[in-house]
């Protein structure tokens, strides 16, 4: 086993915390369940590391099932890197797409080669009919990075792509092409949403935030939705303004609906706006050029912070329709001009 | 609290008169604030009693009205066994109505009017067996738009939206029915060869997620000592569920008998015109055939 490819698997071990190690070995699938069970996963980390090493000599892994076991610790830990989503389109009149899994991981893997000698390419196929591509960057006379890997998540027949944030901006260009190529598609443009969280960012991509339907077999019928003001209450209390808070509620609820909302970090707004004033004569009002300015909400859940503004008394009922189109929009960077 | 002794020497008389004064000041302040706040309490007193008025005075007459119209009933229709035979009636329609509209899912396409819009149902089937249902919600809005839907990432959705849903509604409905329906009769297909037919598979099947390239290799005789068959299937029509190519190719062995040759041939064509598992039904059939003449 290459000094490198060992330091890569050791590197990756050492990420993993105890509690998963077994679970991402046993995706891996490399070490058989003899070689796992002589493994005392209960000493110190490092002791565990050096065994599991040993086992990977023994069984001479490559660079390739390194990249694998990369994969799989990206996959349980999605949170950790920014996602980014492209959108593929097909000239006029294209066939109909006949995907052929071997056939589209040939051509990748041949047009990022053909570009940059040094690359390494690895895949792992889901369930859910996506498949994760890893790239580790190399140049004409450099070797891949493997520290430093882009990854791509493509759900195949679609004209969906997720892809990681990386520093690396210089390879995005070919990794498009690529993509784009062997996926059979003509064109690929980068949509305005990014999120930490992929499940949230695919569910608003392929509107599918919401799996409840309203059927004529659904148990009850919309029900009166209690205010959380208590039955146990006496009833010689009132609410003065249970009207404004009734409206409140129904109005949020047309807006956000029942179910969890999709997770993203934050809105991003560029206004690039004149001046609007009521007073005349101000300095402001007369400036010619458009103010430009960047707003931006953040919270761990943004969706869910804006649904509970309104009902908090923070905000009015409705809220700006620039905050509640986010998930049908499949937006949260927008640019906001003078029309 | 001592009093005010007038006759105190000078100092002491001061601080005393002054405090006397403060008292009654505070005293006369203290009934002017009670009584200031009498006022309010009468005057808040019969704005409750005005705002109770104005409650209890249309509840009272709801009431008064609830009763009339229950003692009208109960004129007009004296026998309290009538009452009931209309409840059970009632019943009897109501069930049957959901009944009906149960019964609705067996057309393929039903709905539901929902608070914004349309909830639209597509109840897939292929051969008499009923297959996975997806739904669309729909907002009545100009322009109609999807809200939210069950239909799976690989099937065309918004391309059919894009071309139908704003000019002719029910064209969308019968397109995006059509492809749901030769989509869940390929995936039954595919299902049934891999479960029903394994022993006759050398290999996985390969497939993708539409279930419109197929392949697959398999033998006739398991276990004999023939050699297998490689099936390529494409279905390039996206509403047929069989396919529009295949090749079926023989593995290993460059010159191929003649009867090799015509058995690769009406394989091509049976692939072409009956359904997956059906075919492989027919081999099955034919296996067993041999086997018990040969025994």
């Amino acid at each position: 086993m290459d000094e490198t490819v060992a330091e890569f698997i050791k590197r990756t071990i050492l990420k993993i915390p105890l509690n998963e190690l077994t679970t991402i070995l046993k995706a891996w699938d490399f070490l058989s369940e003899n070689q796992l069970q002589t493994v005392n996963f209960r000493q110190r980390k490092e002791s565990v590391v050096q065994h599991l090493i040993h086992l990977c000599e023994e069984k001479r892994a490559s660079l390739n099932d390194a990249a694998l076991l990369d994969i799989i610790y990206t996959q349980f830990h999605q949170h950790q890197k920014v996602w980014d989503v492209f959108q593929m389109s097909k000239g006029p009149g294209e066939d109909v797409d006949l995907f052929d899994m071997k056939q589209f991981k040939n051509s990748f893997k041949k047009i990022l080669q053909r570009a940059l000698k040094n690359v390494t390419v690895s895949f792992r196929e889901t369930e859910e009919n996506a498949v994760w591509i890893r790239i580790a960057w190399g140049t004409q006379y450099t070797k891949p990075n493997q520290y430093k890997p882009t990854y791509v998540v493509y759900y195949s027949q679609t004209p969906y792509a997720f892809k990681s944030s990386s520093t690396l901006r210089r390879n995005t260009p070919l990794l498009g092409q690529a993509l784009t190529v062997a996926s059979k598609h003509h064109q690929i443009v980068k949509m305005d949403l990014r999120s930490r969280y992929l499940d949230s960012l695919k569910a608003i991509v392929f509107k599918q935030y919401n799996q409840t339907f309203e059927t004529h077999n659904s148990a009850t019928p919309l029900q009166e939705r209690s205010l959380g003001l208590d039955i146990n209450m006496d009833s010689r209390i009132i609410h003065e303004n249970i009207v404004e808070k009734e409206r409140v509620q129904r109005i949020t609820q047309e807006t956000f609906g029942d179910y969890p909302q999709p997770q993203l970090e934050f809105a991003q707004y560029k206004l690039e706006t004149k001046f609007k004033s009521d007073l005349n004569g101000s300095i402001l009002a007369e400036r010619e050029e458009p103010l430009r300015c960047l707003i931006k909400f953040s919270s761990p859940h943004l969706l869910e912070a804006l649904k509970s503004l309104a009902p908090a008394g923070i905000a009015d009922a409705p809220l700006s329709p620039l905050l509640t189109c986010i998930p049908n929009k499949r937006k949260n960077y927008f640019k906001i001009r003078d029309k | 609290m001592e009093q005010a002794n007038p006759l105190r020497p000078d100092g002491e008389s001061k601080g005393g008169v002054l405090a006397h004064l403060e008292r009654l000041e505070n005293q006369t302040s203290r009934s002017r604030k009670r009584s200031e706040a009498q006022a309010q309490e009468r005057v808040l007193g019969t704005k409750i009693q005005k705002l109770r008025h104005l409650r209890d005075d249309p509840r009272a007459a709801l009431w008064h009205r609830r009763g009339s119209v229950k003692a009208c009933i109960a004129n007009v229709e004296p026998n309290r066994t009538v009452e009931v035979n209309e409840q059970e009636a009632l019943e009897e329609k109501l069930e049957n109505v959901k009944a009906i509209l149960q019964a609705y899912h067996f057309t393929g396409l039903s709905g539901k009017l929902t608070s914004r819009g349309v909830c639209v149902c597509i109840n897939t089937a292929f051969e008499g067996n009923l297959l996975d249902s997806y739904f669309v919600d729909l907002v009545i809005q100009k322009p109609l738009r999807i809200h939210h839907h069950s239909v799976p990432v690989f099937i065309p959705l918004e391309e059919i939206a894009a071309k139908y849903l704003q000019t002719n509604i029910q064209h969308f409905l019968f397109s995006l029915c059509e492809y749901l329906n030769a989509y869940s009769g390929r995936k039954y297909q595919a299902d049934r060869l891999q479960s029903d037919f394994a022993a006759l598979l050398t290999g996985p099947l390969q497939r993708n997620p539409l279930c419109n390239l197929l392949s697959f290799t398999y033998k006739l005789d398991p276990g004999g000592q023939s050699f297998p068959f490689c099936a390529r299937l494409l279905y390039k029509d996206l509403t047929a569920t069989l396919p529009t190519d295949v090749t079926v190719t023989c593995q290993g062995g460059e010159a191929l008998s003649t009867s090799w040759e015509e058995q690769r041939a009406s394989h091509e064509t049976l692939f072409c015109t009956k359904p997956l598992h059906q075919v492989f039904a027919s081999f099955a059939r034919r296996e067993k055939l041999e086997m018990s003449l040969v025994s």
